[in-house]
């Protein structure tokens, strides 16, 4: 009963349309005064989910990606994946995959993403003859992998989740293969629908650009160096890289690109503290919430549940993948990371999979999960930067959906593909 | 100038302030952190503050960001029911949202400050003149901030698309 009331309510007060921080506070409220549980217990709870040291890489991450994609690192981006393949049949699209693939080497957020890539890839594919529909469904597809590709806050936030027990390194080496194959199938549907429609081959890069536009970009990739190597290395913490990436990020968009005023950081620091901000208030009050759910046994209750389904692994991964895909329609990606990962931990357990590769799924299924209606932000940015309408985006985004499935599959049941990197650094 | 205005006026500050200082905390954050790696590496003297100052200043940034993250309406909602149900039952659901934000905000005032009184004796290990109930007073006071934006949100309307709140936006859509 008790599990019932802290589950029912917060289901109830989300349904209402309360923001799902408030709805987290109010769900372990109630069930402590039910439980007659101290009021005190979900206070010091909710304090101590926003003063862990490595919370801080979330907005250090977020401001660093910032940094970069309004300095200019979007275009020279671009310019580096117009190289590599830029020149064969549906070049731009591709560039625009590719593109979303380093970019998310900087940023780690597909909404970002979006933003960054979009406003300078859509104008250019749609000039080049591509439908703008097509243009935008590539760019917000391209982005999910951005959430994979380290460094990714989505991945800070699931260490923290899962009450700091996983490693954010681990995670971070985890997602590089998951992300390349993500982008992979990706750039397969994008062959095949550009070959069968016949969408223009791009202009290859004149031979002496090349290295212009190789150092150019070397300048910006020079962040995730930055982080996994000092990572890897133990010079920094995560939180400690991103902290000088974003210093890193600052000096390159403003001494060495140029592109960026100084009369922007305000609103830049603006928005990112009203992102990050939204993002810590939910951490504390999931942290409450995660107790209560603790002291209730939900997980316990939620693992006897899944056994008496099935007690084989792949079965269960399918069920979760359908889960996670229905909840992701509905719900952000940061909120359902904070919920679902304490109830899954213990469960993923029983059933002796590794939590790094499970966090790919989680991250990979919620990623999907953004681009679905009819709550996605990415899809609803995407919308907007490609000027068209929600319908006409979803209408065509059925292939791309295959697309993304079958990279979700993989990553689901080839564990090795999350696995084998971090392995290899230990 | 009407009540109305007046107060609507006094929120724009209270936001501004409040985003202010978030934002400073946060750059600080950004170069005090650095700062400790290149004691730490280059000039081979470690400094220990760095780390406790950070999360002292994450937790105020946090929570009064958090409050003026609900002025402008950021916080993350479930709006597919709100959004298929009609004019009638949408502003029902909408007072017993504010319902549920001044719960949540009354909770903050009084247990933040309960947190405070339990904790004012005791001081964080690197800062022995910095009382705890310093560091969780951010809580308590994001509590009474968001009661005043909710107090603004019933009274005098949501705010216009030319407040301050927005004035991020124009960059974001470039």
């Amino acid at each position: 009963m008790e599990a019932w009331i802290l589950l029912g309510t917060f289901i109830g007060l989300c349904a209402l349309s309360v923001p799902i921080a408030y709805s987290l506070g109010l769900a372990a409220i109630a069930a402590a005064l039910w439980t007659d549980i101290p009021l005190e217990a979900i206070m010091l709870k909710m304090s101590d989910g926003t003063d862990d040291f490595a919370l801080l890489a979330i907005p250090f991450f977020v401001l660093a990606g910032g940094i970069m994609a309004e300095g200019g690192m979007a275009l020279r981006l671009v310019n580096l994946a117009r190289v590599f393949v830029g020149f064969i049949r549906g070049g731009l699209a591709l560039v625009n995959v590719l593109a979303s693939t380093l970019f998310g080497a900087i940023s780690g957020s597909s909404v970002a993403d979006t933003a960054s890539i979009g406003s300078v890839m859509i104008p250019q594919m749609v000039r080049a003859g591509f439908p703008r529909v097509f243009a935008t469904n590539v760019t917000i597809c391209g982005s999910v992998q951005a959430l994979l590709i380290p460094p990714s806050h989505n991945a800070v936030i699931y260490s923290l989740a899962a009450g700091g027990t996983i490693s954010i390194t681990s995670l971070f080496l985890a997602g590089i293969i998951p992300g390349l194959i993500f982008g992979g199938c990706l750039i397969g549907l994008v062959l095949l629908i550009s070959h069968r429609r016949g969408y223009p081959k791009g202009e290859p890069v004149k031979l002496r650009e090349i290295p212009r536009v190789v150092i150019d970009a070397l300048w910006g990739l020079g962040t995730i160096i930055i982080i996994m190597g000092g990572i890897l290395s133990g010079v920094f913490t995560p939180t400690e890289s991103a902290a000088v990436a974003c210093v890193y990020a600052f000096l390159v968009t403003f001494f060495v690109y140029g592109d960026y005023k100084m009369r922007e950081l305000p609103k830049l620091v603006h928005r990112v503290v009203k992102t990050v901000t939204m993002v810590m208030m939910l951490i504390g009050f999931s942290v409450a919430f995660g107790y209560m759910m603790a002291l209730l046994q939900v997980p316990a209750k939620v693992t006897a549940l899944f056994l008496s389904v099935s007690d084989n692994k792949y079965v269960f991964l399918f069920l979760v993948n359908i889960l996670l895909l229905i909840l992701g329609t509905f719900m952000d990606l940061a909120p359902l990371l904070l919920i679902c990962t304490p109830i899954f931990l213990p469960v993923i357990a029983k059933f002796g999979i590794d939590p790094v590769h499970f966090g790919m799924i989680m991250i990979l299924n919620l990623g999907i999960g953004l681009i679905t209606p009819p709550v996605g932000a990415t899809l609803f940015v995407g919308c907007a930067v490609g000027k068209v309408t929600m319908e006409e985006v979803v209408k065509e985004l059925w292939p791309f959906y295959l697309a993304m499935l079958c990279a979700l599959a993989l990553v689901t049941y080839i564990p090795a593909l999350s696995l084998w990197i971090p392995g290899m650094m230990k | 100038m009407t009540a109305k205005q007046r107060y609507a006026r006094a929120m724009d500050w209270l936001y501004i302030a409040c985003i202010g200082v978030s934002g400073l905390a946060l750059v600080a954050i950004t170069f005090m952190i650095p700062t400790g790696v290149f004691m730490r590496y280059v000039m081979n003297d470690p400094l220990s503050w760095p780390e406790p100052a950070s999360v002292v200043l994450m937790v105020m940034f946090s929570f009064i960001g958090g409050a003026a993250a609900f002025r402008a309406n950021v916080h993350v909602a479930v709006m597919a029911l709100k959004n298929a149900v009609g004019p009638g039952m949408r502003r029902r659901m909408n007072l017993a949202v504010y319902a549920c934000v001044t719960a949540v905000a009354l909770f903050m005032i009084y247990y933040g400050i309960q947190l405070c009184i339990i904790t004012h004796r005791s001081t964080v290990a690197e800062f022995p003149d910095l009382s705890q109930a310093v560091v969780y007073s951010p809580i308590p006071i994001a509590g009474v901030f968001t009661l005043l934006f909710l107090i603004e949100r019933l009274w005098v309307g949501e705010p216009p698309k030319t407040s301050i709140m927005f004035a991020d936006q124009a960059t974001e859509a470039s």
